[in-house]
C-alpha cells in the first residue's frame, strides 16, 4: 500500500470541477455540491440515498435506471445531474399515493411481474409513462414500448399482463 | 416417507410476500447498502490474455484526487484459498503473482474517496506485460484436456457394436456458444472490518459458502465473518462462487481500515462472475426402423479457464433420459485463456439436451416418424442406469397434455409445408429434464408469545420465491395463516443453507423447514400433553396436529389451544426448534431421485425472404412434483423459457480469437431476449408430489429453460427444411 494522502493534499493535481446543483426530486428540493461528472443516477443513489432507482449497466442499455423528468421517461445513467436542474424528477419512491400503491405497482404484484425485482422500479416507471403517453393500447404496443427495459429474469409476459390490466382499469387508453 | 398426501398438489398462487418492497424500490440489493466512512473500489483488468506482468505503473493513479491506495500483486498481502465445494475448488484468490491467464483478469484495485475518483484513477494504472500467445480455440491441440473431470462418464452395453449393426444411424455435431449469465443486478460487495471481524454485503446465491471462503482466505474463524444478502438482483449461477473481486474488496478494507464498496461494471460482469461455457458435442444414434433406440454415443468438449473448475457434464444426462441398452457418454474440458466459466441456469443440461433433442428430431425425420412418437417409444419409467423406478416421472402426461394444448396433431409433418402469407410456419418439440440435486440444509423455526412464527435459514431468494414459498410451507406445517409467518434469509449467521442453485434449494430447504416445524409442533405437544391445565392432557404428543392456529389431537380441533396460550401458561416468550435435511439416497429409498421433467412445444415463424425468425407460441408442460406456489412456479418456467429463447436466438459472448478480449461485453452488444421477443406462453404443471422427499417438490428453476432451444431449432427445421446445429440461430443462417 502506498500512502498518497500527503501528495494529494499538496494539490499536485487540479481538483475536479465541482458546483452546486439543485435537484427537485419527488417534490422536494436538494442542493448538492458535487463533481460535474456525476450522473443523475449516481446523484439519486449515492448523494440522496434514493436507491430504489437501479443501475444495471450505466450505459443506457437496460432501462433499470428509468425515472421521469417532467413526466417523461429518461435513463438516469445517461443524464447528468446538472442537466436535471430545474426540472421535476420523479423516482420509484415518488410513485405511490398516500393511500397505497400506484395501480401499476399493484398490478405488478398481482401478476407476478417480477422475480428478482431488480428491473422492477425501471419497469414500473416506464409503464406509468407508457400509459400516460397512450401507448398501452394493445399487448403488441406494450411489448414494443417496454422493450427498452430488460428483465433478465424473463418476467415479460407477466409485465405485459400487469400493464394491460393497469391500463384497462386506469382508463388511460380508450382502445382497451 | 412422504407426508404430503393431505397437502394440495399445487399450492395457492399467493402474491410474493416481498412484492411490496420490490415494487416500491425499498428492497435493498447489495449495491444499495452504504456504511459511514466507506471508500470505493475500482478494478483494473489485464489487457492481454496470457503472459506475465513485468511492471505495474501505479504512480499516476496514486497521485490522482481522492485516491487512498492502489493494490497490485506487488503489495497485496498473501491470503489463503477458499474451500473445495460440490462445484469444485474455489476460484484462485486475486493478485497472487505476476501471471496473467485471461483477458480481463483483475491486476489492480484502486480505492478512493468517491466512485468517480476510483474509476478515473483506475484508468491511469498501466501494466507492462510479457505477453505470450493465448490458447483460445476449443479444439487447439495444445490445450490441456481434462478427461472425465467429474467422474460422470458412463457406459452400458456396447454402443460401438450396436451402432455398427443398427438399422438406422445418425451422426451429427452440435455447437453451443459462450453465454453470459448477466443478471440485471450488477454484482456488488461492501466489506467492513471491526478488528478481526468482517461483515460483507455481497451478491451471492450462497452466503454460507462465502462466509467459509472469506474465513479461510483471511485466516479467521467462520464465526468472525458475516455475509448479508437479503435481496439478489438475479444470479442464474453467477452468484455461486466467492469471486476474486469479493476477496479484493475485503482485502482493501482490511488494508485501509475502512469499509470499501465495489460495484462491478456491466463489462466486468462478462469476465468476473462466470459464464456458460461454449462447447462441441458429437452424437451418434442407432435405432431400429420403427424408432427404437439401440445405441447412443454422446461426447462433449467444452471450454474451461486455466486455473478453475466448472461442473458441466453436457452428455451425462443422456445416460438416463431414454430407454436404450447401449449408451456411452463422455465429457471433456479444454483449458483455455478465458475468464472462468461457471454454472448458468440449467448448466450442462441446456447444452446437452440441445444436442440430444435435436438429434432425436433428425432421427424422427429420417424415419418419417412423428418426433413425439419417437420419444414415446423410447420413454422409460425406470432409471436405465440401475433399474430402479423413478421417484416421480410424469413425462408421458407432459407429452399428452402439451400436444393437446398446442395442437400438435394439426401439424403437417412435411418440412416447409405450412405457411401464413410470407411466414413459413414450423412446429417443434423437445423433451426436458433437470436432474435431481440437493445438499444438506438447515432451518430454525420459532413461535413467539404473540402467536406469530419466524423461520430462518441462510438461504437466498434470487427471484425464485424462497421468501414466499418457505413462509407458505411453514404456515402450513404450523397451522398458521400466512400473515402470521415470516421467513428470514440472506444472513450467514442463520442456520446453514445450500446454494440457490441446481434447482435444489426449494426441496432441500423445504425439507429442513418441514423438519424444524414438525419438531417445533412436537415441543408444543409435549408441553401441552403433560399439562394438567391443557385440553391436550393425556393425549400422546405423537397424535397432535396444528390447524387454524390451534394445537390439537388429530382430527379433534375442538380440543385444541393456541401456541400463545401454551407459551403464556409456561411463562415462555417463545419456543424454537432446529430442522435439517440431507439428500435422500436412491438405494435406501429403492427409487432413483427423479428431478423435474417437461415437454416443450414451440411454433416459430420465419420470413421466407428475409430470414427473420420469431417465436410465436410456447407451451410448457412441467412435472415439478408438488408445486408450493403456482404463481411463482409459473414465473420460474416463464423466466426459464425466456432464457431458452435467448440461448436459441441471441446469446453469444464473442471472444476475439487473437487477443482473448470479449468483443461484445455490454448490454448494447450482447443480445438478450427483450419484451418484444417473447410471446404469450402456456405453462401447465402436471404430475404428483415426488415420492423421494418429505415435501414432494422437485425444483423448477432450471427445467423451464431446458428444451426450449432444441424445440426452436426443430421448429425452424420444420418451417424451413434447414437443420441448424449451432446456437445461437441467427438470421444469416436462415437466408
Ligand atoms: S443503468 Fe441506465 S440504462 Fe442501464
Ligand atoms: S425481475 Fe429480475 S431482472 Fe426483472
Amino acid at each position: 500500500m502506498t500512502d498518497v494522502a500527503s501528495r494529494r493534499d499538496a494539490g499536485e493535481r487540479p481538483a475536479p470541477p465541482e458546483r452546486v446543483v439543485t435537484l427537485t426530486v419527488n417534490g422536494r428540493s436538494y442542493a448538492l455540491r458535487m463533481d460535474t461528472r456525476v450522473t443523475l443516477l449516481d446523484a439519486l443513489r449515492d448523494r440522496l440515498g434514493l436507491v430504489g432507482t437501479k443501475k444495471g449497466c450505466d450505459q443506457g442499455a437496460c432501462g433499470a435506471c428509468t425515472v421521469h423528468l417532467d413526466g417523461r421517461r429518461v435513463l438516469a445513467c445517461l443524464t447528468l445531474a446538472a442537466q436535471a436542474e430545474g426540472r421535476a424528477i420523479t423516482t420509484i419512491e415518488g410513485i405511490s399515493g398516500t393511500d397505497g400503491p400506484h395501480p401499476v405497482q399493484q398490478a405488478f404484484m398481482e401478476h407476478d411481474g417480477f422475480q428478482c425485482g431488480f428491473c422492477t422500479p425501471g419497469q414500473i416507471m416506464s409503464a406509468v409513462a407508457l400509459m400516460a403517453e397512450g401507448r398501452a393500447g394493445s399487448d403488441e404496443e406494450i411489448r414494443e414500448f417496454m422493450s427498452g427495459n430488460l428483465c433478465r429474469c424473463g418476467a415479460y409476459p407477466n409485465i405485459v399482463a400487469a400493464i394491460r390490466e393497469a391500463a384497462t382499469r386506469g382508463g388511460h387508453d380508450a382502445r382497451l | 416417507m412422504s407426508t404430503v398426501e393431505s397437502r394440495p398438489r399445487i399450492g395457492a398462487g399467493v402474491n410474493r410476500v416481498d412484492g411490496p418492497r420490490k415494487v416500491t424500490g425499498t428492497a435493498p440489493y447489495p449495491m444499495d447498502f452504504s456504511v459511514p466512512g466507506q471508500a470505493y473500489g475500482a478494478l483494473v483488468q489485464s489487457t492481454v490474455a496470457a503472459g506475465r506482468i513485468v511492471r505495474m505503473h501505479t504512480e499516476a493513479a496514486e497521485g490522482a484526487p481522492g485516491v487512498i491506495t492502489v493494490i497490485t500483486h506487488e503489495n497485496a498481502p498473501k491470503v489463503g484459498t477458499g474451500p473445495v465445494t460440490v462445484l469444485g475448488a474455489s476460484p484462485p484468490p486475486p493478485l497472487r503473482d505476476d501471471r496473467v491467464v485471461h483477458h480481463g483478469q483483475h491486476i489492480a484495485f484502486v480505492v478512493a474517496e468517491t466512485p468517480e475518483q476510483a474509476t478515473a484513477a483506475a484508468r491511469l494504472v498501466r501494466a507492462d506485460y510479457e505477453a505470450t500467445e493465448p490458447l483460445l480455440d476449443l479444439q487447439d491441440p495444445r490445450a490441456e484436456q481434462l478427461v472425465d473431470p467429474w467422474g460422470t462418464d458412463t457406459s452400458r452395453g456396447d454402443s460401438a457394436a450396436a451402432l455398427e449393426s443398427a438399422e438406422v444411424t445418425l451422426r451429427a455435431t452440435y455447437t453451443t456458444a459462450d453465454n453470459t449469465n448477466n443478471p440485471l443486478g450488477l454484482f456488488a460487495t461492501l466489506a467492513a472490518w471491526e478488528g478481526e471481524t468482517l461483515t460483507v454485503h455481497d451478491t451471492s446465491q450462497w452466503p454460507s459458502m462465502v462466509r467459509t471462503c472469506l474465513a479461510m482466505v483471511f485466516g479467521i474463524p467462520e464465526s468472525s465473518v458475516r455475509v448479508l444478502v437479503p435481496y439478489v438482483g438475479g444470479g442464474f449461477g453467477a452468484g455461486l462462487r466467492a469471486w476474486p473481486h469479493v476477496i479484493l474488496t475485503a482485502m482493501a478494507a482490511r488494508m485501509i481500515k475502512r469499509p470499501v464498496k465495489l460495484v462491478l461494471t456491466r463489462p466486468q460482469m462478462f469476465t468476473s462472475v462466470g459464464h456458460r461455457p461454449s462447447g462441441v458435442q458429437w452424437l451418434s444414434v442407432g435405432a431400429t426402423r420403427d424408432g427404437e433406440l439401440v445405441a447412443l454415443d454422446h461426447r462433449s468438449l467444452s471450454s474451461l479457464s486455466m486455473e478453475d473448475n466448472d461442473y458441466e457434464p453436457f452428455a451425462w444426462a443422456s445416460s438416463f433420459a431414454y430407454r436404450c441398452p447401449n449408451v456411452t457418454t463422455q465429457d471433456r474440458q479444454a483449458r483455455l485463456n478465458v475468464a472462468v466459466p461457471t454454472s448458468m441456469r440449467a448448466p450442462a443440461e441446456a447444452q446437452g439436451n440441445f444436442a440430444l433433442e435435436s438429434a432425436l428430431d433428425e432421427l424422427a425425420h429420417s424415419l418419417r416418424m412423428d418426433p413425439l412418437e419417437l420419444r414415446l417409444r423410447n420413454h422409460t419409467d425406470v432409471d436405465p442406469r440401475n433399474g430402479l423406478p423413478w421417484s416421480g416421472k410424469a413425462l408421458l402426461e407432459c407429452y399428452e397434455v402439451g400436444a393437446r394444448r398446442f395442437g400438435w396433431s394439426d401439424r403437417n409433418p412435411e418440412p416447409r409445408s405450412m405457411r401464413d402469407g410470407n411466414w413459413l410456419v414450423g412446429y417443434g418439440m423437445a423433451s426436458a429434464l433437470f436432474p435431481y440435486f440437493a445438499q444438506p440444509c438447515a432451518a430454525q423455526a420459532t413461535v413467539n408469545r404473540d402467536g406469530s412464527a419466524l423461520v430462518r435459514s441462510a438461504a437466498t431468494d434470487i427471484g425464485t420465491g424462497t421468501y414466499t414459498v418457505m413462509a407458505q410451507l411453514a404456515a402450513e406445517e404450523l397451522g398458521l395463516s400466512l400473515d402470521l409467518v415470516r421467513f428470514d434469509l440472506g444472513d450467514s449467521d442463520m442456520p446453514n443453507a445450500m446454494m440457490a442453485g441446481g434447482s435444489g434449494l426449494t426441496g432441500a430447504l423445504g425439507n429442513a423447514v418441514h423438519d424444524a416445524c414438525r419438531r417445533l409442533v412436537r415441543s408444543f405437544a409435549e408441553l401441552a400433553c403433560g399439562d394438567a391445565d391443557s385440553p391436550l392432557l393425556g393425549f400422546s404428543p405423537d397424535d397432535v396436529e396444528c390447524t387454524d392456529g390451534k394445537v390439537h389431537p388429530v382430527g379433534r380441533p375442538h380440543l385444541g389451544e393456541s401456541y400463545a396460550d401454551i407459551l403464556a401458561r409456561h411463562g415462555l416468550s417463545e419456543l424454537t426448534a432446529n430442522g435439517n435435511s440431507t439428500p435422500p439416497v436412491a438405494t435406501e429409498l429403492g427409487m432413483s431421485l427423479a428431478g423435474a421433467y417437461g415437454a416443450k412445444f414451440v411454433e416459430v415463424r420465419v420470413d421466407a425472404d428475409l430470414g427473420l425468425l420469431r417465436v410465436a407460441r410456447v407451451v410448457s408442460v412441467i412435472d415439478g412434483g408438488r408445486i408450493l406456489n403456482e404463481k411463482t412456479a409459473r414465473s420460474q418456467i416463464i423466466g426459464g423459457t425466456v432464457g431458452g429463447i435467448g440461448m436459441a436466438l441471441f446469446e453469444d459472448t464473442v471472444t476475439d480469437p487473437r487477443t482473448g478480449r470479449i468483443a461484445n461485453g455490454t448490454f448494447a452488444d450482447y443480445l438478450v431476449a427483450v419484451n418484444a421477443d417473447v410471446p404469450e406462453m402456456d405453462v401447465v404443471f402436471v404430475g404428483e408430489p415426488d415420492r423421494g422427499t418429505a415435501t414432494g417438490t422437485k425444483g423448477v428453476g432450471e427445467v423451464g429453460l431446458v428444451g426450449i432451444a432444441p424445440a426452436i431449432a426443430n421448429a425452424v427445421y420444420h418451417a424451413t427444411g434447414k437443420r441448424l446445429r449451432e446456437l445461437p440461430i441467427t438470421l444469416d443462417a436462415l437466408l
